[in-house]
């Protein structure tokens, strides 16, 4: 028998929620949704590895899906470490704001742990918004962990509103990411889920001139590579 | 999962001008990725920088030419050997360095407890740290940037391993890096001070605390009524309102049972002396960096501390605590709950040596001009051959030891002879002179 050898338990931490919120609106139809489930199975791995190193956070995973309406497509919070991702497919409108009020209603005080880090929200989409987003954003903003959240704002393509995207991000420092190629995608996302879980909870090593301002410092996200003629959407 | 740098891709370095070839990928942090990569058959590890952070960082190709012209502080920094350059490619650099051997446990693996080290060895962990950062500072030199990810340990031995020195600088120099939070000096979360070596220091005392607690001095009762703990939460905790969660003065930041039970059991733990040195440490050392605790003082210390160490029957290993038994503190084993029962001890000078089966005594004990030695043995703890119920002190060294026993009666104790663990017995070793306790 391994004899114990100093008491005590593992350090104290506390729970962070990742909410990822999909567009699976009819334009993603194809290679982008295609894409996007892609990039998210890719950063399991690394987000999986960054939370294990992370002993201040205990990191747990939903994921909300809109179209026409939102759905919950990960309702409970999942323990990183058991965090699959199912395909999303994709038809219908972009019910954006609908989205962020399911987020919101999650978000309330009476379903938050009493004690947590900043949730992160990340938003990916291609499009606008044809519902009522201002309403979604104003839902959320109202509940005092929305305003606490750290929120990222990932556009697919060249037809995404980055307007949109940046009053979701509520942070004139911290720009939306625009992937407009699959390989971009994959850096964006994992970008997300590791750099930015890691800023939500541990922050790294403090470079001067990163944006400061804000809920948490987020370190700089990285530069869009080359356009390729033939992996341009 | 790496972004910068493929399998098999060559890169050449700049003084050697080998090619090394990347192999698989190590970890990424805030300024670039590390690889295990080889040349001539022998492994190294390389760290290539993120094309972002070159640009904002604009001395560090300079500092990186001083790090390797300087060499490193001692053995136990993963200290940059000779940058990297790669064809094709102007703008990009990295440096290589020794790759840590896979007996090394990151901290975080101590924090979580997937690295269980025995107390004596944590000691060592930490006293080794505190040995490796007098190094680099006595050469002029500022660290900038203890935390959990830079530190590695062995928990078989506590030998160290210290990585991420490339912002290492001399003290005072303008750098890129001011921290990593939780960790930074209160003057440098509130932007009042650049980094130096006194908040190295401040960082220093912060590492310590949390390997041997397993938990960070400031949350306490403050930590616990935040909900969201953002940047606005660290900076109060961290810079502005600053306060020990063991502070004498003021207990309105102690720690809070259920969420900081480390804390609790870790501090009841160990012996005063070390309380009293943390408490220094976070109460006049955290506003006045001429308070904090110098690596010479956590050195004797941390001996000490790593001194008072005994075996409870059950096999745990138990502190003593000479205030307490002065105080006549019945002390429990923590691991199960019997009373203790303490070995014969070793008194020299204010310093308490628990005489365990295992015990050694070095020149630290032993000769008062070698503070601070730990080279080779001159005493070992040993049992009788015929009487296994005998123990003695063994002298390992080459000089004859001089005894006085209780009567006053003087003895000699030549070199491999050994003298009985009786009370009252005194040993001169030469300078120092020890007294037998039971
Ligand atoms: N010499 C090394 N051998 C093995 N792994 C290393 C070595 N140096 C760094 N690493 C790994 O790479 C990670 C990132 O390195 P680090 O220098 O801390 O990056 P950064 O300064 O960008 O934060 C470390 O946490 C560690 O896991
Ligand atoms: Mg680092
Ligand atoms: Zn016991």
């Amino acid at each position: 028998m391994e004899i114990i050898k100093r008491p005590g338990g593992a350090m104290a931490n506390r729970p962070l929620h990742f909410f990822w919120l999909a567009d699976c609106s009819g334009s993603m139809y194809g290679e982008k949704i295609e894409q996007l489930n892609y990039a998210i199975r890719n950063a399991i791995k690394p987000m999986q590895d960054v939370a294990a190193d992370n002993p201040n956070a205990q990191v747990m995973v939903r994921a909300v899906k809109f179209s026409t309406g939102a759905q919950w497509h990960i309702a409970t919070a999942t323990p990183v470490e058991e965090f699959k991702w199912d395909n999303l497919t994709s038809n219908g409108v972009t019910d954006m704001g609908l989205a962020l009020q399911l987020v919101a209603e999650q978000l309330d005080v009476s379903q938050m742990p009493e004690r947590c880090l900043p949730p992160v929200l990340v938003l990916v989409s291609d499009g606008q918004p044809t519902d009522d987003f201002n309403a979604g954003l104003a839902a959320l903003m109202s509940k005092p962990w929305g305003k606490k959240s750290v929120r990222i704002g990932i556009g697919i393509g060249q037809d995404v509103d980055l307007e949109v995207l940046q009053k979701f991000i509520g942070n004139p420092e911290v720009k939306p990411l625009q992937a407009n190629n699959a390989e971009d995608l994959v850096k964006y996302i994992r970008w997300a889920s590791t750099v930015v879980l890691q800023a939500a909870s541990a922050p790294a090593s403090q470079v001067k001139d990163q944006v400061s301002t804000g809920v948490v410092p987020i370190p700089q996200a990285p530069v869009a590579s080359d356009v390729e003629a033939d992996d341009v959407w | 999962m790496s972004t910068l740098l493929q399998n098999n891709q060559i890169i050449n370095g700049e003084l050697t001008q080998q090619s090394y070839s990347i192999d698989t990928f190590l970890g990424a942090g805030t300024q670039g990725e590390v690889y295990r990569a080889q040349a001539n058959g022998r492994d190294v590890a390389v760290k290539w920088y993120f094309p972002h952070y070159i640009q904002n960082d604009l001395q560090l190709r300079q500092r990186l030419e001083n790090a390797i012209r300087k060499g490193s502080p001692d053995n136990n920094f993963l200290w940059p050997l000779e940058l990297v350059t790669q064809q094709n490619n102007n703008t990009g650099f990295g440096y290589v360095m020794p790759l840590r051997p896979n007996n090394f446990k990151s901290i975080v693996d101590l924090m979580r407890r997937r690295a269980e080290p025995s107390f004596h060895a944590l000691i060592s962990a930490c006293l080794a740290l505190s040995e490796s950062f007098l190094q680099l500072h006595a050469k002029g030199l500022c660290y900038r940037d203890i935390n959990f990810n830079n530190v590695f340990f062995d928990p078989n031995t506590g030998e160290i391993l210290i990585c991420d020195n490339d912002n290492v600088d001399v003290n005072g120099a303008t750098g890129a890096i001011n921290g990593t939070p939780r960790f930074m000096a209160p003057e440098l979360v509130r932007g009042d001070a650049p980094p130096n070596t006194e908040s190295d220091l401040f960082s220093l005392s912060i590492l310590l605390f949390y390997m041997l607690m397993l938990h960070h001095p400031l949350e306490g009762k403050r930590e616990a009524s935040i909900r969201c703990f953002d940047q606005s939460a660290m900076n109060k905790l961290y810079g502005t309102e600053p306060l020990f969660i063991f502070d004498p003065q003021d207990n309105s930041n102690a720690p809070v049972v259920g969420l900081h039970d480390n804390a609790l059991v870790y501090w009841a733990l160990y012996p005063q002396f070390l309380r009293d040195v943390f408490t220094r440490a976070f109460t006049t050392g955290i506003e006045d960096q001429h308070g904090r605790i110098r690596e010479n003082e956590w050195r004797v210390i941390l001996i000490n501390l790593r001194d008072s160490i005994f075996y409870c029957r059950c096999g745990g290993q138990n502190f003593y605590d000479s205030d307490s038994v002065k105080n006549g503190e019945n002390q429990k084993c923590w691991a199960c709950n019997h009373p203790l029962v303490y070995p014969p001890r070793l008194r020299i000078n204010n310093a308490v040596v628990m005489l365990n089966h295992d015990t050694k005594l070095y020149p630290h004990h032993t000769d008062r001009s070698q503070k601070f030695s730990f080279a080779t043995p001159q005493a070992a703890v040993i049992r009788h051959p015929q009487d296994p119920n005998r123990w003695g002190l063994q002298n390992l060294s080459t000089n004859a030891w001089t005894i006085t026993l209780p009567d006053n009666s003087v003895k000699t104790v030549e070199p491999q002879r050994s003298v009985n663990l009786t009370a009252g017995i005194s040993i001169n070793f030469g300078n120092t002179v020890a007294e037998i306790r039971v």
